[in-house]
């Protein structure tokens, strides 16, 4: 187990397990909890932030294989997010699936999913983005 | 249908429908009135609805303040279309239901070519500015006393015109100004068309007709018949006309048949709005023989004309005003209706990302015999299952006229109730949730269920503006709820305090808004809009005080009411109290 980060007066729980990792940046505590634990169990690293800020800082320092960015709670001109967080994680760009009410911008195409999703669709594509790689 | 509409007072924008058949209605405070009215100015019994002769009569019940119609103290008073009745501080506006029933108008209201017509001609026109000269300061008063009784009464037509037209009925409104008409002109009908926003042709809208011999003989009136020439030359010229059918040859050579049958006069005006011509208002009346031959044919002169001209600017202004009124109305309501689905939807939304989010948990603990999973799926289940209930009980809260359900209980225990089960909250939130409960309260007479649910939503947010905390680099998130009993009141009060985040100033106008929360999407906007009704209800309210950084106070006010000991001597609500004294809970 790597040891639970601090970053901006949260805890940022980052575990340590063989295969990839996944940076979730969701608001809703619940969301988080049930994609930790789905994800966990196949073996993957989370990392997971409550707002954008935070995850862009986990982003940076840990270089994350694939960002879940949810971006209901955020203001109006976050939609240049979800460029910053794929170009701030690695070298090369970071796959980003982004998770909201409407899209609201034609960049990432196929990596859009509306809200309320099916949790089984999520994790077959982060699998699939993954597995790309 | 009649119906009272209430303009001024708590009640406002409420309005009563009755049937002549469900009369006597009585008007009060006590919950038994048909109209009842959360005025605390007006009585418990304050006044009936009869029907004497087939009228609607207001009488006063010996109320403590009176009741007014018109401005006007009352007993007893024949209830009209537009009168005002104010009891308390109420004020209501009457609309008696259309008793006779009027038929197809454009059956009996016709536009007809010239030669179809009575050979009507224009005797005399005039424009709208000498016809509005009338209410100007410099009009020469002393030119016709008639003219001036008339000026007055059209201005305080024009109020109970502006009254009536926030009724949104139109067709109201004209009658209301046909009867006006017939006040002051000697018509024997009457009838005003409206331009059809649509097919921008004139349809007739209300017809009156003055009885023949005042007992109201039933006889069928005869067709309207107007000549289009002269609609169209009042539409055109945006001048009001006097015509006569009596052709001024005809008027010796066809004697014969004037004697038989009088001389129609008749006048039409334009209704001239701000921008546009509304409509027209007609009246005409027949010169009878006798007086032909004896005075002359004049009956409708320059007079009549020039107040004519002045109503129907009136009367289009309050058209037009009717219009933008009720367009507005259906503007808001469709954007209320917008909100309220978009808030709503959002927020079910939210919920049933959680429950998919639980259920694959579940699926996931049960496909792997993971029997931790499952817990984990079932608790977040859980968790959504109560937000949309409480979801629900604040939606129902909200649209549901409730009277609040009174019984003698215990508020110390019912504050106990919410603090126990928002405890579970507050430790996941990393907020130290206490109580103090006042030792001498007594038993009151409220609404448990209300007043728990008030309670609760006001403690939720408590929680929730000082959950944040630590983030901020605030102290540990604290709340802390009191109940006080204040006899002076006498009052009891549910304080509930905290060291969160604070409402700017300029936000504490908003915070009792419907839809308005600032907590995101995690909000509904409805928590502290529904508390507050829930404490109107009891005839009390909601105080907050706020400072930006250190934290909320607010405070549920209720009337402090104890229960009537049983006039038998039998067990006081007191002794039938079940709960324990309370004294400090929380952690």
């Amino acid at each position: 187990m790597r040891r639970p980060e601090r970053i901006g007066g949260r805890w940022e729980v980052a575990l340590l397990s063989e295969g990839s990792s996944v940076l979730i940046v969701e608001r809703s505590g619940e969301i988080r909890e049930v994609l930790r634990t789905a994800l966990q169990h196949r073996g993957w690293h989370i990392y997971e932030a409550s707002r954008a800020d935070l995850g862009l800082e986990l982003a940076r320092r840990h270089h994350p294989d694939l960002v879940v960015l949810d971006l209901d709670e955020q203001p109006a001109d976050a939609e240049d997010l979800s460029s910053e967080f794929s170009k701030s994680a690695n070298d090369e760009p970071t796959p980003v699936i982004l998770l909201g009410a409407v899209r609201r911008s034609s960049a990432n195409p196929g990596q859009f999913i509306a809200k309320p999703y099916h949790y089984q669709p999520l994790i077959s594509k982060i699998e699939q983005l993954l597995q790309a790689k | 249908m009649s119906s009272l509409f209430v303009i001024q007072g708590r009640d406002q924008g409420y309005r009563f429908e009755f049937d002549s058949e469900q009369l006597p209605v009585t008007l009060g405070r006590d919950a038994a009135c048909a109209i009842q009215l959360h005025d605390t100015e007006v009585s418990r019994l304050h006044a009936e609805i009869r029907l004497v002769d087939g009228k609607p009569v207001l009488v006063d019940l010996k109320s403590s303040n009176g009741t007014f119609v018109n401005n006007r103290v009352i007993e007893r008073h024949e209830l009209a279309s537009g009168d005002q009745v104010q009891i308390g501080c109420t004020v209501m506006l009457f609309t008696g239901g259309d008793s006779s029933s009027m038929g197809d108008l454009n059956e009996r209201i016709r536009i007809v070519p010239e030669q179809a017509a009575d050979n009507s001609r224009i005797v005399r026109t005039m424009r709208q500015e000498e016809g509005t000269e009338i209410f100007s300061p410099d009009f020469d008063q002393t030119q016709s006393n008639w003219l001036a009784r008339a000026r007055s009464n059209l201005q305080v037509m024009y109020r109970t015109a502006l009254a009536v037209s926030h009724t949104l009925d139109i067709d109201e409104l004209l009658r209301r100004i046909m009867q006006l008409i017939f006040e002051w002109v000697e018509a024997d009908r009457g009838c005003i068309m409206l331009l059809d926003s649509e097919t921008k042709q004139l349809a007739p809208r209300v017809r009156r007709d003055r009885k023949s011999d005042g007992k109201g003989s039933e006889k069928t009136p005869d067709n309207i018949d107007i000549s289009r020439t002269i609609l169209d030359y009042v539409m055109e010229q945006r001048e009001g006309v006097l015509t006569s059918d009596a052709q001024e040859d005809q008027r010796f050579d066809s004697a014969q048949s004037i004697v038989r049958q009088g001389i129609r006069e008749a006048i039409c005006v334009p209704m001239q709005g701000r921008y546009d011509i509304v409509g027209v208002v007609y009246i005409d009346t027949l010169v009878p023989a006798s007086r032909v031959i004896t005075r002359g044919a004049k009956k409708f002169t320059d007079e009549h004309l020039k107040l004519m001209v002045a109503i129907g600017h009136q009367a289009a202004l309050a058209v037009e005003d009717t219009n933008y009124y009720s367009a507005m109305v259906q503007a808001e309501r469709l954007a209320a209706v917008g909100q309220t689905i978009a808030t709503l939807s959002h927020h079910v939304k939210n919920i049933l990302q959680g429950i998919r989010g639980g259920s694959y948990l579940i699926e996931m603990g049960l496909n792997e015999h993971d029997e931790t999973l499952v817990r984990k799926g079932w608790d977040i289940v859980e968790k959504n299952q109560r937000r949309i209930s409480s979801l629900v009980m604040d939606m129902l809260t909200f649209s549901k006229e409730r009277e609040p359900d009174l019984a003698p209980g215990d508020l110390n225990s019912t504050v106990a109730d919410v603090i126990e089960l928002m405890q579970a909250r507050a430790v996941e939130k990393q907020v130290s949730l206490s109580c103090e409960l006042a030792a001498n309260m007594p038993a009151l007479v409220f609404d448990p269920e209300g007043i728990h649910r008030a309670a609760l939503n006001v403690v939720t947010n408590a929680i929730d503006a000082c959950g944040e905390n630590p983030e901020h680099g605030r102290p540990a998130g604290s709340v802390r709820v009191t109940t006080r009993y204040l006899p002076e009141g006498p009052f009891a009060h549910v304080a509930v305090a905290d060291n969160g985040a604070g409402i700017a100033a300029e936000d504490l106008a908003d915070i009792f808004s419907l839809f308005v929360s600032r907590k995101g999407s995690r909000g509904t906007g409805l928590g502290l809009p529904v508390s507050q009704k829930i404490l109107k209800e009891h005839g009390g309210q909601i105080h907050v005080e706020s400072q930006l950084g250190q934290g909320s106070t607010f405070t549920l006010e209720l009337p402090a009411v104890e229960p009537e000991p049983p006039p038998d001597g039998g067990i006081s609500a007191r002794e039938t109290w079940q709960g324990e004294p309370v004294s400090e809970t929380g952690e």
